[in-house]
């Protein structure tokens, strides 16, 4: 077990280095985490947090105050003067989510029943809008079935019906059977960033360990000594595999501390038991890809490739449901993709019945059968390796 | 005075690495300098070369006080040090070339000096040859080929022959003393005391910093009382007849082991005839004889009593 | 002297394949990846009818203007909703096990029944909603004029959009190009090895290499600096390559101003260098941790700016702004952005400067340090 023993010795002495990459790493998982929870574009509607807007009005009239009015009860209203910059730079810096600018005429037009438009200048793709443009249809939409279906009607009498017909809303209930669905949330973004995290700590760490032993005099001295290379190669991986167990069971530690305390369901187990079947498949990652890089340099932008690739295509960053099927299919290759599947599985079970298992099951096994395929490969590199030309 | 060294001192916290050395170096020598290892060869040379920062002491070399931006100087030194210094990603040839870029800057001159540095060590057939294909002897080649390139004044060798064959080691020697006859100054530290013997006209001994002794071969055979260490196999010699011997004119130890008779004497031309005759008359049997001449080695023994070589 | 360093020093670059090879391919393989991922988030999606199940209680089966408008969103290609009709606990076991995204309970008022509050559930909430409020207008409206039900079911139908979306500048607001523009700057700190390695060549407590040259009649500083040179060069050429991949094959939008463009590259690229150079002069132990402070603190960086979540920026710049401004990647990613957005240049060239002001301290940050012409040891 000298090999094994000296492995473990060598990364014990660099272990000022291994705390730094951990502690990087699961600071920026945390904190991703986090600000995904609780931005989360699902967990948001329901309790529609207010928005931010600027309203400009080049049109007063009562409809478009008793308009506004309404509007307070989905958006705050930000005070930014009239001029470009002054609102460009508000969109910029998300002070305020989108830019509502009443034409001059607005009304008149509209209770003409003419094609009235207003404004908006919104940042793309934010949920926070949706809302706002959800209430703005509703709101001239309604008002236009009166302008068409009540002759004469005035705009105060206008805006007292909105205000009585828009006010009704079906009551939701919702049964989460004990699951805390937002600390939920934050695990299951927290294990998947894993796929980046875990990954790059792993192979990182491993390549100061395979940097050293792949050099050309110290492999040839091992080489010689009585030591079978299966036997070497075994103790690596043991070594590999001590090293991703620990580094795991840190990261796991050290999130469950920050989000202790508010419930530990059932799926926290499995999104735990899933990491690590996942850590597994980093352990055997890291060792090909030390087997087969030399050069430190190399190994840097290697990992950078490996990790935030996979996890990119993976659905690690960005849903899974909203990243096209043909880059899936491709993603599908990767561990990662697997791994995550399994994650949001896992976090949307309600119950635990073998049923409901069987796909989790399943792409665990897969992530396995990565695993096993990463380390079966790198001993055939290592055995290739052993002559040299 | 190429070099003049005064009063060095150097500390590495509370370890002296040299304390107090002085020395100075005539033109056309070859200075040896020679200690066991971590005696501060390697430390006195790069104080010397003002890579390295001293407490106290004055350096001057071709008359002027050593600074690390004193061009002038540095442009007519050259160094090989004990760490092949090369990059791996040039071949020898752009090795050889590119140091000696940094002191000549005319390039048609600069090609015929990168040529002779070539010839001169012997790597002609390995020009495009990369430092990782190259084994111990031929880096080590490598390595004095980008020293001297420039053809200096004074060259300073750090250990050149560590782990070199025996053949690339000749060439060596050869090689610095055929620099020194065109004209080179050579300081040329080591701890093989042999290839000191051979080649340096003037040796310093030191140990943990200090000057132990100075001066050429002879002057510092010259300095201990041993004059002839002489050897003799025999298998039957008595406790009584060691002793005599022992007390015999000249002689100052005796010591068998192993069936080898060893006598260390003054300093005389008659000791061996005196050995033979007291052998001949006590009709003691003995297979080989022989006498040596004391070696640095013995210098060493006698004025520290440790070995050169531990 | 200069072209003597320079050439030498572009050989030695050159010639280690493996680090030239990988520093260029990563980004480039990393902008492939993030053209991928983000291909679909601009374009509409398929939409999948959602699962929903009703109680068929007494009120259902009796409200029939409720029973008639969830069918009619349930049939058809277009529909909304595959619909079922159960039991209360059917309904309870199918949302347990997932099979419908949530059930209706008819009634006053009506009643759903979900399990957390995602796309779906909000899609099905707002059918509900709507119903309740046409329910309300069409009551105010008959009871002031009735015999206008047909009208009401017509204009029902006929939804009008009332916004136009307008752009504040010549470009759109991006949040994809985001990542594009953090991937650039990330590439640029990754010169920061290449700064890294031309410190540690020159420092002789580090290499023998370096001992060497600090012996010859060479200035070191001199020395260094064409010997960096060099590094730029490649790092530059790598950098427009990249460039060159984004704009001409992934056709990611740079907007018109392409040689502010290059000239922002070309900052960048001196900043990652400087930075690199600057760790490694600062920390003088082995390489593993100097390369291992420069990724962590790179990724760390590139994090704050935004790189793996959009939201991140705006977190800071709302709660330590501070920190936006001492965020090198994030000017960086900034004056990238705001070359884009903005049709002025003050944005732009603040982050510049600011930029230019870092690079000046990492430079003479390494340059205090390397000046050093002896050692304590060697």
């Amino acid at each position: 077990m000298q090999v094994f023993k000296l492995c473990l010795k060598i990364l014990y002495k660099n272990k000022g280095l291994m705390l730094i990459y951990i502690v990087i790493f699961l600071a920026i998982s945390i904190i991703m985490s986090l600000t995904a929870a609780n931005d989360s574009p699902t967990d948001a509607l329901f309790n529609p947090v207010k928005t931010t807007i600027a309203f400009i009005s080049e049109d007063d009239t009562p409809l478009i105050n008793g308009f506004k009015e309404e509007l307070a009860r989905v958006a705050d209203f930000a005070d930014i003067p009239d001029e470009t910059e002054a609102l460009q730079d508000a969109l910029f810096f998300r002070q305020v989510s989108c830019i509502l600018r009443i034409p001059a005429g607005f009304t008149a037009e509209f209770m003409n029943g003419g094609n009235a438009r207003l404004e908006k200048m919104s940042i793309p793709n934010s949920v926070k809008n949706v809302h706002i443009d959800l209430f703005i249809d509703n709101y001239f939409n309604t008002a236009g079935i009166y302008v068409q279906n009540m002759d004469g009607i005035t705009q105060q009498e206008l805006v007292t019906y909105l205000k009585k017909d828009l006010s009704g809303t079906a009551s939701v209930e919702m049964k989460t059977n004990g699951k805390k669905t937002s600390n939920l949330t934050f695990l299951n973004y927290f294990f998947n960033y894993f796929a980046y995290s875990l990954l790059s700590i792993i192979i990182l760490g491993m390549s100061t360990l395979t940097l050293i032993f792949n050099d050309r005099d110290l492999k040839m001295r091992n080489n010689c000594s009585p030591v079978s290379s299966n036997s070497m190669s075994m103790q690596f991986i043991l070594a590999s595999l001590a090293f991703t167990f620990i580094s795991w069971l840190i990261m796991v530690i050290l999130c469950l501390l920050v989000k202790s305390g508010s419930g530990f369901s059932v799926n926290t187990v499995f999104l735990i038991i899933s990491s690590f079947v996942f850590a597994f498949c980093c352990s055997g990652i890291s060792f090909l890809i030390g087997n087969l890089v030399k050069s430190r340099d190399a190994i840097t932008a290697v990992t950078n490739v490996v990790a935030l690739g996979m996890s990119f295509i993976s659905g690690v960053f960005v849903p899974q449901e909203f990243i096209g099927s043909s880059v899936l299919k491709i993603a599908s290759f990767t561990p990662a993709y697997w791994y995550v599947k399994a994650n949001n599985t896992i976090a949307g079970l309600n119950a635990f019945t073998f049923d409901a298992i069987k796909p989790v099951l399943y792409d665990l096994l897969i992530v396995i059968g990565f695993g096993l395929a990463f380390f079966s490969v790198s001993l055939a590199v290592r055995k290739r390796n052993r002559s040299f030309a | 005075m190429v070099v003049n060294v005064r009063n060095l001192v150097k500390r590495y916290g509370d370890l002296l690495a040299i304390d107090h050395l002085s020395f100075s170096i005539k033109e056309g020598e070859i200075f040896g300098l020679l200690g066991p290892n971590g005696s501060g060869k390697t430390t006195a040379i790069n104080c010397i070369l003002s890579l390295l920062k001293y407490d106290k002491g004055e350096i001057e070399i071709f008359g002027q006080p050593m600074r690390p931006d004193a061009y002038d100087i540095k442009r007519n030194i050259g160094i090989v040090m004990q760490n092949v210094a090369v990059y791996d990603e040039l071949t020898v040839y752009q090795n050889i070339d590119y140091f000696c870029g940094l002191y000549v800057s005319d390039k048609g001159t600069r090609k015929k000096l990168v040529k002779e540095a070539i010839d001169f060590v012997g790597l002609g057939e390995f020009t495009k040859f990369y430092p990782k294909k190259l084994s111990g002897g031929l880096l080590r080649r490598l390595n004095i080929a980008c020293g001297i390139a420039h053809k200096p004044r004074l060259i300073i060798l750090d250990e050149p022959t560590v782990a070199v064959d025996p053949q690339s080691r000749n060439r060596i020697l050869e090689g610095i003393l055929e620099l020194n006859r065109q004209g080179a100054t050579i300081i040329y530290t080591s701890h093989y005391m042999d290839e000191v013997e051979q080649i340096c006209s003037r040796i310093m001994i030191i140990d943990k910093g200090r000057e132990i002794a100075t001066g050429t071969k002879d002057e510092l055979k010259a300095m201990i009382s041993l004059g002839e260490k002489i050897t003799v196999e025999s298998y039957s010699i008595t406790e009584n007849q060691i002793s005599e011997i022992g007390n015999l004119p000249g002689v100052t130890s005796v010591e068998y082991k192993n069936n080898i008779l060893k006598i260390k004497s003054g300093k005389g031309t008659n000791n061996l005839e005196t050995i033979l005759d007291y052998i001949r008359k006590e009709n003691i049997h003995f297979g080989r004889i022989y006498s040596e001449m004391p070696t640095l080695n013995d210098v060493f023994l006698e004025i520290t009593g440790k070995e050169l070589r531990d | 002297m200069f072209m003597h360093v320079f050439t030498y020093r572009l050989k030695c670059l050159l010639r280690d394949y493996q680090s030239i090879f990988w520093t260029l391919l990563f980004p480039l393989i990393m902008a492939t990846f993030f053209n991928m991922a983000f291909s679909n988030l601009n374009s509409a999606e398929a939409f999948n009818p959602i699962n929903v199940a009703v109680v068929n209680n007494e009120e259902y089966l009796q409200d029939g203007s409720f029973k008639t408008a969830l069918e009619k969103a349930s049939t058809g290609d277009g529909r909304l909703f595959n619909l079922s009709v159960v039991s209360a606990e059917e309904a309870d076991q199918m949302l347990r096990d997932n099979i419908i995204d949530g059930y209706i309970i008819a009634g006053r008022p009506i009643k759903l029944v979900v399990s957390k509050s995602g796309l779906n559930q909000n899609i099905i909430k707002s059918f509900i909603d709507n119903y309740i409020h046409t329910v309300s207008v069409f009551g105010t409206i008959l009871s002031k004029a009735p015999g206008k039900l047909q009208d009401l079911l017509n204009d029902i139908n006929n939804r009008v959009n009332y916004v136009k979306e307008v752009s504040t500048t010549s470009a759109e607001p991006d949040n994809i190009i985001l990542y594009f523009y953090s991937l650039i700057a990330m590439s640029c700190f990754y010169g920061g090895f290449l700064g890294m390695r031309e410190v540690s060549d020159i420092q002789a407590n580090i290499s023998p290499v370096a001992a060497r040259i600090n012996t010859a009649p060479v200035h070191k500083l001199k020395t260094y600096l064409y010997s960096s040179a060099a590094s730029i060069i490649i790092h530059l050429a790598e950098m427009y390559i990249l460039l060159a991949y984004l704009i001409f094959i992934l056709k990611v939008d740079f907007g018109s101003k392409t040689a502010y463009v290059l000239l922002t590259t070309f900052i960048g690229s001196i900043a990652g260098f400087s930075f690199g150079a600057f760790i490694s002069a600062l920390v003088k132990k082995s390489e593993g941790l100097k390369v291992g402070i420069i990724i962590s603190v790179t990724m760390l960086c590139c994090f704050l700016a935004g790189m793996m979540n959009q939201d991140m920026k705006y977190v800071i710049s709302k709660n330590a702004p501070v920190l936006s401004y001492l965020n090198p990647v994030n000017l960086l990613t900034d004056a990238f952005y705001s070359l884009y957005y903005y049709d002025t240049y003050t944005r732009f060239f603040t982050n510049i400067v600011m930029l230019a002001a870092f690079i000046a301290v990492f430079c003479s940050g390494t340059y205090l340090i390397i000046r050093r012409r002896k050692y304590a040891s060697l």
